[in-house]
């Protein structure tokens, strides 16, 4: 049975077009902004911290946490919304972006209340022009309806005009753009390449200044939090740790592949493909998952019975990152999979540092030959080899990323690599 | 000049919109691209004129992004994600099903291929990048434009269609 829950961030499922300044103010939008803007920041601070909200990028990073490492000193500071989704099997933000573009912009224009911010960007991947639009059109009902401005209609807490202006700004085109200090490389006109830390964004971000970066729907989800409360957020999910609501992306060999809005940490991973995902459309039994697009380990489906929510995905040996589940049914040759996901490393590695510029190219070198049916056992120890020359040696965590599928195939079917390079007969699955 | 009067104004108010003129670069590039086709080393160096920066920092960028080229390309560029969420729902069947209705003979291996037609007004491409269109597979872009859902022989005859009138509207045709 489908669970008994009303989305909030994507409420009006298999909508295609941008939901309105009117249709969202008379559904109670912006209610939240102008309850913050009776708060004093750090109080909506302190609110986004108690309600558990835990960013929606991947990482996992406690959001109001991240909020309070801003300093408090004068001069501008900013609120950089990541929305370069380039994950592969993610497509929550773009959804957020084209349907619900006035929920994004009352998270972004309550987060930059919060931290001082006055001048936000949205950056968003290059390839996503509708989203842009969308994004735009939005932003000019609101500063017709004196919600954004210099100054804003709305008056702050201490009874100063709220002033913010936000940007839309697309890429062009690099995967690394999701990476928070790469992009703001891209968004300073830079060569998009990760920067060492310290000194981290909060401290000196984009313009060397104070800077927090977020993602699309974890700024979505503050709206509801700032409106309804904290209790009431945290009455949504499996507190402390999984609280909240969590778009499930879905795709691969499911029958209805698409966003599924539900609380963390309520079905289990075989619920979710079965339930919501109608199954695989062959009617062969899954063979394996991938949670978090194709940057972290597969899932063996030994493993379907696993709560979906950070903790449970993890018990899995994975990550929920951006919760972008994969699957793929037993005709798949996972050593061929593992290829692709390769393959797409090797071209957006931005080639800073040295094993993960190497160490990717010479990871889908073997794995063409594996596949090309010119391997040798010994590649199997190279290709464990480069994996461990890459993982935790790098700048950023792509490097980390691109060896988990390698890494994590040949630990699951092993026997899908021996069966290419000619040392077993016969598929186990058939 | 290459540049058209309405590009090179688009530009400065770019440049006029940022706390950083060099925020401007990027936006300004894809601006003179999209004018151009394609980013000569002529162009480069107007839109870096424009900016008010170092010829290189142009350069810099245009060989850094996909979606920025520093060759001629064809009036019409299609790319197929076949990125593994689009592979397992038939994105290489899809595009050789394109290619072949096209009479394009595709070149190289695995993830990364790509052919054009005999006039060279329509390229075709597999790509690796996800374009977060998983959920509507097998899809393409043509130019900026998503075209989802390409599940039938009917969907693909219906795409080359109008991939062929695309070629012919294409200026210089
Ligand atoms: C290679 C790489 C790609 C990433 N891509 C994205 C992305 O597309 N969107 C995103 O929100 N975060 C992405 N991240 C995570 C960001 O660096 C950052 O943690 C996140 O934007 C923070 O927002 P959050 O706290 O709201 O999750 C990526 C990280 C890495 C290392
Ligand atoms: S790990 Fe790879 S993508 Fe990240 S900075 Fe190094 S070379 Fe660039
Ligand atoms: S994998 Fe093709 S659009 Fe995502």
């Amino acid at each position: 049975m489908p669970l008994d829950y009303q989305p909030i961030l994507l409420p009006n499922p298999g909508r295609t077009t941008a939901v309105t300044l009117v249709e969202y103010e008379a559904r109670g939008g912006y209610a939240g902004l102008k309850k913050a803007l009776e708060k004093t920041p750090d109080e909506v601070t302190a609110v986004v911290k108690d309600a558990g909200l835990k960013g929606r990028g991947g990482a996992g990073f406690p959001t109001g946490l991240k909020w309070s490492f801003v300093p408090k000193m004068p001069g501008p500071k900013y609120l950089v919304v990541n929305a370069d989704e380039s994950e592969p099997g993610t497509f929550k933000d773009r959804d957020i972006m084209e349907v619900e573009p006035h929920t994004l912009i009352e998270g972004v224009a309550i987060g930059s209340y919060a931290i001082g911010c006055e001048l936000a960007f949205i950056y968003i991947r290059g390839e996503y022009t509708v989203a842009g639009d969308r994004l735009n059109a939005a932003l000019a009902e609101c500063k017709k309806a004196g919600l954004l401005g210099q100054p804003s209609q709305l008056k702050k807490a201490d009874g100063t005009p709220f002033v913010l202006d936000i940007i839309v700004f697309l890429g062009a085109g690099a995967y690394i753009c999701g990476e928070e200090t790469a992009l703001i490389e891209s968004l300073e006109g830079s060569r998009p390449m990760p920067r060492s830390r310290p000194p981290f964004p909060a401290v000196a971000g984009l313009y060397m200044r104070p800077t927090v970066v977020n993602n699309v729907e974890t700024m979505a989800n503050v709206p509801f939090i700032l409106d309804k409360g904290v209790d009431a957020y945290k009455a949504i999910g499996n507190p402390p740790n999984n609280t909240g609501p969590k778009i499930f992306c879905l795709s691969g060999h499911v029958k209805k592949p698409g966003n599924y809005e539900l609380p963390l940490g309520k079905i289990t991973l075989r619920q979710f493909i079965e339930e919501y995902g109608g199954g695989t459309p062959s009617g062969r039994p899954v063979k394996a998952v991938l949670p978090a697009g194709v940057s972290a380990p597969i899932i063996h489906s030994s493993q379907l019975d696993a709560v979906m929510d950070y903790d449970g995905i993890k018990g899995a040996g994975s990550m929920l990152g951006s919760a972008s589940f994969i699957v793929m049914d037993d005709s798949v040759d996972m050593a061929w999979a593992a290829t692709r996901m390769v393959e797409f490393f090797r071209h957006e590695s931005c080639g800073k540092c040295t094993p993960c510029r190497e160490g990717t190219n010479w990871l889908e070198k073997t794995m063409f030959r594996i596949l090309e049916g010119k391997g040798k056992e010994s590649d199997l120890e190279t290709l464990q080899f480069v994996s461990k020359q890459i993982a935790g040696n790098t700048l950023c965590a792509l490097g980390d990323f691109a060896t988990s599928p390698v890494t994590s195939s040949l630990k699951h079917f092993k026997d899908d690599y021996l069966l290419r390079i000619g040392k077993k007969s016969d598929r186990a699955a058939e | 000049m290459t540049l058209s009067a309405a590009t090179v104004t688009a530009i400065h108010a770019e440049v006029a919109r940022y706390p950083s003129k060099k925020t401007a670069l990027l936006p300004a590039l894809k601006l003179a691209q999209k004018d151009r086709g394609w980013l000569s080393k002529e162009t480069l160096g107007e839109v870096a004129d424009l900016v008010g920066l170092p010829h290189s920092h142009a350069v810099e960028l245009a060989t850094f992004y996909a979606m920025l080229f520093t060759e001629p390309v064809a009036p019409v560029r299609v790319e197929f994600c076949i990125q593994l969420p689009c592979a397992l729902a038939g994105a290489e069947a899809a595009l050789d099903k394109a290619a072949k209705l096209l009479d394009v003979e595709m070149q190289g291996t695995h993830g990364t291929r790509h052919g054009h037609t005999k006039d060279h007004q329509i390229e075709l491409h597999g790509t690796v990048e996800c374009y977060g269109a998983c959920h509507r597979a097998p899809m393409c872009r043509v130019g900026d434009d998503y075209v989802e859902n390409l599940k039938t022989d009917d969907d693909l005859k219906k795409l080359v269609g109008d991939l062929k009138i695309r070629a012919q509207q294409a200026p210089g045709h």
